[in-house]
């Protein structure tokens, strides 16, 4: 629906006006950094902290700079019931290349820049962090003489009742591209939010997995506000790595699965301090550029800080494109 | 001025203003002894068009009235002789000895000067001499001699050209959108045949809706709004259509580069009654589709506008008269996409207004106007992709009753009373989605309506020769009434439950006292010191989700949670006209105050107005604005035109908007110009120039970023909070008449004269943004390359819409 409402008037202009574009300076004035969490809680699995602070605009964007904004040495506790656990930091310098690639896809970091620099996020191997549904957690952070806290919960899963690949037919006698299609049975019960995520799971000629890491695409949070009780059909692009510079990303294909993935489908039910957050976030990222709308920050959880601490409901799926 | 000063005065203004209006009413009641009056209405002797605001001056006692928008005019004056003479630009004065003995009707015919389609004079005209009435911020554009004037891409515009005058912004570049003295573009009265306007742009408002073809008067009211005008708290835009030739048959049009028009105009009954039909429609789809790839991305999509405007007056007698008057237009924008998880779209949407007017004259000083309008904006908006089918629509009909009554007991009072009532259909965003056979479950909200009803009664009133003053008293009321369905709501905004209001029962009433005074005060025959007060209600809002003004604005009541708005003016000025009339100058200050403006929440989404309030995503907040405006013109000669320049400060104030500090609003531009120059070289040739130059925009940056799931986020500086480059722009224009004479030979004598034509044609030659300014329209951030790699960058960028854009526009005229 969002996505129908702002492409409109995107696609108009240009159709009709030779607009042109070109490269300015702007001097941005200085503002206090801030930290940001992104955190995330699932069932049978550690909390995963990614603790990092903003930049300047304009700041550099070598490995150097980037890898700076990861902020290592804080003391991160997740409170599950009462019970405190301090989370340890991991640090991508002390991992060995496979376990880079485990981390990648935990975390959806980047596996290039895990290598390349010396990142540290924050979890447990302790099963007594793993997430349970229907459980409530606080999350505290204390780093660089700041503080920073949040709650959430991790809503009982939806499962989807069914999922498949589609051809698409967007051009003529293409018979390879297609969506992810699902049929989601909405709950009886108003207040359910919803995240889509998939990943291609099958494998590259050289061997690589085509997705390292499960990918949300723009516009695939919604909740039951108008869909409370109802069976209903929907169906998801393919989402892109912000860093890949695979050629189905840049081609025709992009956007599109094709005959022969296998996806790996991950249906997260959240709540909905949780909803706020990625709507308002995809919004965010989506409107670069577009004038049609009015700029606006990104909701968070956190106080004291920016970012997500999201509790998270997991229904796992797989469809195989033929 | 200090704050205590302005509170008193406005207390002051609500108790007495009443009053000291009623007193005036019996005041006039007492004279009128051995006094006649004449009364009648002055016209073209060509076309028979009534001709608004000409001035009927009266030797003898040195005082002139000027005709009402039907061409009425009524001087009451004691028993003698009277040289009456009638001015009106572009007309010869007509003089006349005027024996008064009882009261007599004298209807004036005036010729004019010069052929059409010359200009002699451009826009902003006046007829009657500014230092004269106590309108302060008013401004009269006369239609006839625009098309002199650089138009982008030959489009001549109503909108544009007012955008040239002092106190008034536009809304960007290419926009018709205009905003004045600080308001908002739901504070303008846009009234055509004095049916509202709600959406007066097309194409995302690169173009009005006026196809100036067809209209004849313009007038804007920025300030010192009189009683007889209400609802909006900024201006009044008052658009009176042509009515058409009552003589004889003509037709005029134009084929542009990405449109064409025609209008037709004739009698009816000759002198009777007459009709006038104006068409227009763009073809740059027809012109696109051949250029668009079959594999393009915009392959099968398309755009264009229409619209009609039609009117017919009948003549009943000396007393009577009635109009009947419409206008249609319509956007239609498809879109196929053919991008991964674009869908398809047509939209559709545009304006219906349909206004009956009766005009009676009761007698010599009593004449009333009774209108009845239609006004009706819908948007549409079908989209599906695959299964998935979405559909929106909103808008809003109003249906208005109205009467006016002007009264002139003496020549030193006119007095206008009257009464208006409109009834509000609001259709606020109502969606309709399906997937597959599953209908989404969106309850469709009620249509929201209101009744909004309001009296008045003021007087213009010379004091003394030096003083005159125009008092008025407006009282309206507002109510939301059923039936309504109300959604009561927890802390985050869920809805817990619901309550239903009855058809007809009141959800929510408002109403107050807009006191409004004009005074004018002449130091000697060139200059004058006016200034003026008013305090206005606004019972409509318009949300919008995008910063430009898009179709899918909605508008809505007030009600429950949305209070009307207040918009309150001070103003002053000194205006004095230099070389006997030929230069008219003005010094204007203002001061406003704005209360109970609305805006979008931050992070608001159009998909959340469902299953809630219609006014759940609001916030409310305050505003002002201030500024000085100075303006210079030359009247007449070879060269006409005028530079206006604007001094202006214009803030926002929301609580829950930018942390609740002050910011500027969109519209604040400190420094604002306008040059516009017309110079008629010969009788065939015509230059026009128009140069504006404006305090880049204020607009909203991200100042730092940070990475969420690898994705740069933005985290945007205080609303408003950031200039882009100042704005300006050349444009030239300059228009070639065919000649006025052809050769005939007479078949007998084989002499060869020289005959008048009857069709004249002319070429109009423009180019806009001359010197190719890359004028900023909005500046994004955006990043290339990747982290992986090592060549990722963040870049901002300026994107620019229009370079140098020749065009060339043929009209002709028979």
């Amino acid at each position: 629906m969002k996505r129908l409402a702002k492409t409109f008037p995107l696609l108009a202009l240009p159709v009709l006006l030779a607009s042109c574009e070109k490269e300015i300076t702007v001097d941005l004035p200085d503002t206090p950094e801030r930290l940001v969490v992104e955190g995330t809680i699932e069932p049978g699995r550690p909390p995963f902290i990614i603790l990092t602070r903003t930049q300047s605009y304009f700041a550099p964007t070598d490995v150097n700079t980037i890898a700076s904004i990861f902020v290592g040495g804080a003391t991160v506790v997740v409170t599950d019931n009462g019970v405190p656990h301090t989370l340890q930091q991991i640090c991508s310098g002390d991992l060995t290349e496979e376990e880079i690639q485990q981390a990648a896809a935990l975390t959806g970091l980047d596996p290039a820049l895990l290598s390349s620099a010396n990142i540290c996020i924050y979890t447990s191997t302790d099963a007594a962090t793993f997430g349970v549904a229907g459980h409530t957690y606080r999350l505290d952070i204390s780093a660089e003489g700041k503080t920073l806290s949040s709650t959430t919960s991790i809503p009982q899963p939806v499962p989807l009742d069914s999922v498949w690949f589609k051809l698409a037919e967007q051009r003529p006698n293409d018979d390879t591209l297609g969506y992810a299609w699902a049929r989601l049975t909405d709950p009886d019960t108003m207040g359910n939010s919803y995240r889509w995520m998939a990943r291609r799971i099958s494998h590259r000629a050289n061997g690589e997995t085509e997705d390292p890491t499960f990918i949300s695409p723009l516009g695939t949070t919604f909740n039951d506000k108008y869909i409370n009780g109802l069976t209903f059909d929907f169906n998801a692009i393919r989402g892109r790595q912000f860093y890949s510079d695979q050629p189905e990303d840049q081609n025709d294909e992009a956007g599109f699965f094709k005959v022969g993935d296998t996806i790996a489908v991950k249906f997260l039910s959240i709540g909905r301090k949780e909803y706020d957050f990625y709507t308002t976030y995809d919004n965010n990222v989506g409107s670069t550029g577009d004038i049609f709308s009015t700029p606006a920050n990104v909701k968070t959880n956190i106080d004291g800080g920016l970012g997500i601490w999201a509790g998270r409901g997991v229904y796992m799926d797989t469809i195989i494109c033929r | 001025m200090p704050g205590y000063f302005w509170r008193r005065f406005r207390t002051d203004m609500h108790l007495r203003l009443p009053l000291s209006g009623l007193a005036l009413l019996f005041a006039c009641a007492l004279h009128a002894q051995d006094r006649f009056t004449v009364s009648g209405y002055v016209n073209d002797s060509t076309s028979g068009e009534a001709l608004i605001g000409a001035s009927v001056f009266v030797q003898e006692i040195q005082k002139g009235v000027p005709t009402n928008t039907y061409g009425f005019y009524s001087v009451t004056l004691e028993a003698g002789t009277y040289t009456f003479v009638v001015r009106y630009i572009g007309y010869a004065d007509l003089q006349r000895t005027v024996v008064l003995n009882a009261d007599r009707k004298l209807n004036l015919l005036l010729r004019p000067t010069v052929t059409e389609m010359k200009s002699v004079e451009v826009v902003g005209e006046k007829r009657v001499s500014n230092t004269e009435s106590t309108a302060m911020g008013r401004m009269d554009v006369d239609v006839q001699k625009l098309q002199t004037l650089p138009a982008l891409l030959g489009e001549v515009d109503i909108l544009k050209t007012i955008q040239y005058l002092p106190g008034v912004k536009s809304n960007g570049e290419g926009n018709s959108g205009f905003y004045v003295r600080g308001g908002g573009p739901d504070q303008n009265l846009i009234l055509l045949d004095e049916a509202t306007v709600y959406n007066a742009s097309h194409l995302f408002g690169f173009f009005s809706v006026f196809n100036a073809d067809a209209v004849k008067n313009i007038e804007l009211i920025k300030g010192g709004m009189p009683a007889n005008y209400g609802g909006r708290t900024a201006s009044v835009l008052d658009i009176t259509m042509k009515e058409g030739n009552s003589k004889e048959f003509h037709g005029q049009g134009g084929i542009g580069l990405i449109s064409s028009r025609l209008t037709l105009e004739g009698p009816i009954v000759k002198e009777k009654s007459s009709f006038i039909v104006s068409a227009r429609r763009t073809y740059i789809d027809v012109l696109t589709k051949p250029l668009i790839n079959k594999d393009s991305q915009f392959a099968g999509s398309g755009y264009y506008f229409y619209d009609i405007n039609a009117k017919a007056n009948y003549r009943l007698s000396d007393k009577d008269r009635f109009f009947l008057s419409g206008y249609f237009g319509r956007d239609v924008f498809t879109l196929k996409g053919n991008e991964p998880g674009s869908p398809d779209f047509n939209i559709p949407w545009g304006n219906a207004t349909v206004s009956g007017r009766w005009n009676h004259v009761f007698g010599p000083k009593l004449f009333m106007n009774t209108t009845a309008t239609f006004s009706d904006y819908k948007f549409r908006f079908d989209g599906g992709q695959d299964e998935f089918k979405f559909k929106l629509f909103s808008g809003i009909k109003d249906y208005g009753l109205k009467v006016d009554l002007s009264q002139y007991p003496n020549v030193r009072h006119s007095l206008k009373y009257g009464a208006q009532l409109i009834r509000h259909i609001y259709t606020p965003s109502t969606v309709d989605v399906s997937s597959g056979d599953t209908e989404f479950n969106i309850d469709t909200p009620s249509k929201l309506n209101a009744n909004e009803l309001a009296v008045y009664a003021m007087d213009e009133f010379d004091i003394t020769d030096q003083l005159r003053m125009t008092a008025g008293v407006r009282l309206s009321a507002f109510a939301h009434i059923g039936s309504f369905r109300e959604y009561l709501l927890d802390d985050e905004g869920n809805a817990t439950g619901t309550r239903d209001y009855g058809a007809g029962s009141t959800v929510k009433a408002y109403q107050g006292l807009e006191p409004r005074l004009a005074l004018r005060y002449r130091l000697d025959n060139t200059s004058s010191l006016k200034a003026s007060y008013n305090r206005n209600l606004q019972y409509v809002h318009l949300a919008s989700f995008s910063s430009i003004g898009l179709p899918t604005d909605v508008w809505i009541p007030s009600g429950k949670n949305v209070k009307p708005q207040v918009g309150t003016q001070y103003a002053a000025g000194y205006f004095r006209d230099f070389a006997d009339h030929l230069f008219e100058t003005s010094v204007e200050v203002y001061y406003k105050d704005m209360e109970n403006l609305i805006e979008y929440a931050e992070g608001a989404q159009p998909q959340d107005n469902g299953n809630t309030n219609y006014d759940a995503q609001l916030v409310f907040g305050n505003g002002y604005s201030y500024g000085a405006e100075l303006f210079i013109k030359k009247r007449t000669g070879k060269l006409t035109g005028w530079v206006g320049y604007t001094w202006s400060k214009t803030m926002r104030k929301f609580p829950d908007i930018n942390d609740g500090k002050e910011f500027p609003s969109r519209w604040d531009r400190r420094n604002d110009l306008s040059v516009v120059a017309s110079y008629e070289l010969n009788k065939r040739w015509t230059f026009g120039a128009t140069f504006v130059y404006s305090t880049g925009q204020a607009t909203t940056l991200p100042v730092q970023r940070y990475w969420i799931e690898q994705r740069l986020v933005s985290q945007f500086s205080e609303r408003n909070g950031f200039r882009m480059a100042p704005y300006h722009r050349l444009d030239l224009a300059a228009t070639l008449l065919n000649k006025e004479t052809k050769r005939k030979k007479d078949p007998v004598t084989g002499e060869v004269t020289e005959v008048p034509r009857k069709y004249r044609s002319s070429w109009t030659f423009a180019v806009y943004n001359a010197y190719n300014r890359s004028n900023p329209y909005f500046i994004y951030f955006d990043t290339e390359g990747s982290i992986g790699n090592g060549d990722l960058r963040v870049v901002a960028k300026q994107v620019s819409l229009f370079s140098v854009i020749p065009s060339v526009t043929w009209n002709f005229h028979f």
